[in-house]
């Protein structure tokens, strides 16, 4: 259930219009069958998880753009628990692990946000900065932030349009909104991408173990 | 089933938890107690019992620090047991008709087969249901309130369970079996596979609540056989129906053979099923609060227990 740097393999890509062209050329080769391919001349598309075959609903036409290894990530200017706008580029010279996950106050993202506290201090050590997005709005991170102690930054993703933008994959058939950690290095530069929806712990495992290796 | 945002329930005196996978009645909840309970500042449990067949004696709730363990209400009645008659009745009539349709048929392996599923799909079908009424709902849910209510009793005080008598634990499911089987009996006939699939979970469902019992019971109160059944996994255990009643109280919803609970625990079913129904419906299920009292158990009348 969870996988390095590419989509799980249990998740349907989410469907999404590529419209930030500066970003992410991938080097993986694009699955997207020749319909969509054709209507973005000139672009290339990253799609590369191996099981995002296209269902019927996918090859209507849409195209998916997600960030992957290698992507310069996308730069974006979100709300904080406190009501101020912070921007990615305030991280930029040092490691930044972006955690996009379901909502606040739910078991696994409790889990999740638990477990970034209590391995903070290496994550700082690591010289890393440690991010929260999720849809939830900035009261309800301030209460989710207050409650846990949670050391690091929660970003408000209102409408989930940096979600979007970044094509973190939702589970259970779109059902529910997908649990993907980024790690990025001091120039912005995605190098590792996880996915694991039902273990969040294994989220700041990894994380940290790349870093420390880095 | 009924969904509704959580609310604080309505406490109640305890009641006994009861499943009832065909119910297509609303079941009726017995008070096992009539006592209010330890500790009056933490709860605000509203002393009257909630009376099921008028016919029977609901004794006043008496005010009193500890449950009563020879309450009445634990005790079987003339309707429980004509309840538990009659659902065993058509659950026989199932399985004899699934018999003598076998050997008029030669057939033994598709009955037998489909009896096997009937045992297998009535544990999930005991977990799924047993989730649901857990996490959702409260006592004025259409229905579903008074099990719901009576679900939070028995974890509250779940080792009432084992002190009540066999027709008064089983006859809210055996009227619905009842009415779920009856009409199977009545219009499907020479379907030895049916009858088998339909007999055995209908029975297995019937028997969940003393399954359930059992599960509740020490070791050394239990007979020989079925200490041997719950060691072989053929009958939930007592340890893994335990872990359901800590906290964080999410896991082991299976009570007739418990063989769906490492499935759906460790494939995080409930957890998905929790979190699709939070993003579609923005409920949220009572296991993901913290743990409070609706859920803690009385200890105090565990240790009363073991001074009998």
């Amino acid at each position: 259930m969870s996988s390095f740097s590419l989509p799980t393999n249990h998740t349907l890509p989410s469907l999404l219009h590529y419209h930030t062209p500066k970003a992410t050329l991938s080097q993986n080769p694009s699955l997207l069958p020749k319909s969509s391919q054709s209507q973005f001349l000139g672009l290339k598309l990253s799609n590369s998880s191996p099981l995002s075959i296209p269902s019927s609903s996918y090859v209507k036409g849409s195209i998916v753009a997600k960030i992957t290894e290698g992507s310069l990530a996308p730069a974006f200017t979100l709300k904080d628990q406190d009501g101020k706008t912070v921007s990615l580029s305030k991280f930029k010279g040092k490691p930044v692990v972006v955690y996009f996950y379901p909502a606040d106050e739910t078991p696994g993202c409790t889990k999740q946000a638990c477990a970034f506290r209590d391995s903070y201090e290496k994550f700082k050590k690591a010289g890393a900065e440690v991010i929260g997005i999720s849809g939830d709005d900035p009261s309800s991170h301030k209460a989710f932030k207050q409650k846990y102690k949670l050391p690091f930054t929660l970003l408000s993703d209102e409408g989930n349009r940096v979600r979007k933008e970044w094509g973190v994959p939702a589970d259970l058939f779109g059902a529910l909104p997908g649990r993907q950690t980024y790690v990025l290095d001091k120039n912005g530069v995605v190098r590792l991408v996880y996915n694991n929806q039902f273990q969040p712990e294994k989220h700041i495992d990894e994380t940290l173990k790349f870093l420390q290796s880095a | 089933m009924a969904i509704l945002p959580r609310h604080n329930p309505t406490f109640r005196p305890l009641h006994h938890a009861r499943l009832s996978h065909h119910n297509s009645l609303p079941a009726r909840i017995y008070c096992s107690t009539t006592t209010t309970p330890a500790k009056p500042s933490r709860d605000q449990i509203i002393k009257r019992p909630t009376i099921v067949p008028a016919a029977l004696v609901q004794t006043a709730a008496t005010v009193s620090t500890r449950p009563v363990l020879n309450d009445p209400s634990l005790q079987s009645t003339w309707s429980h047991r004509v309840w538990v008659a009659s659902g065993c009745t058509t659950v026989l009539i199932s399985l004899s008709k699934s018999l003598t349709t076998a050997v008029d048929s030669h057939i033994w392996i598709e009955p037998i087969l489909a009896g096997f599923i009937g045992y297998v799909l009535a544990d999930l079908g005991s977990g799924i249901y047993h989730w649901g009424i857990d996490n959702y709902g409260d006592s004025e849910t259409p229905f579903f309130g008074k099990q719901i209510e009576a679900f939070q009793g028995h974890h509250k005080w779940p080792w009432t369970i084992t002190r009540r008598q066999f027709a008064n634990n089983l006859h809210a499911l055996a009227r619905a079996v009842t009415f779920t089987v009856l009409p199977l009996d009545l219009i499907c006939n020479d379907n030895a596979v049916l009858h088998g699939f339909v007999g055995v979970c209908s029975g297995c469902i019937m028997f969940s609540q003393q399954f359930h019992a059992w599960a509740h019971c020490t070791k050394s109160k239990l007979p020989a056989a079925v200490v041997a059944l719950q060691d072989a996994g053929i009958l939930v255990s007592r340890s893994q129906h335990a872990a359901h009643h800590r906290s964080p109280y999410n896991n082991n919803y299976c009570i007739v053979s418990g063989v769906w609970n490492e499935i759906l625990d460790n494939s995080k079913f409930f957890e998905a099923m929790e979190m699709i129904l939070f993003f579609k419906l923005g409920v949220r299920p009572r296991s993901w609060t913290e743990p409070n009292s609706d859920w803690t158990e009385e200890t105090e009348s565990a240790s009363l227990i073991s001074e009998l």
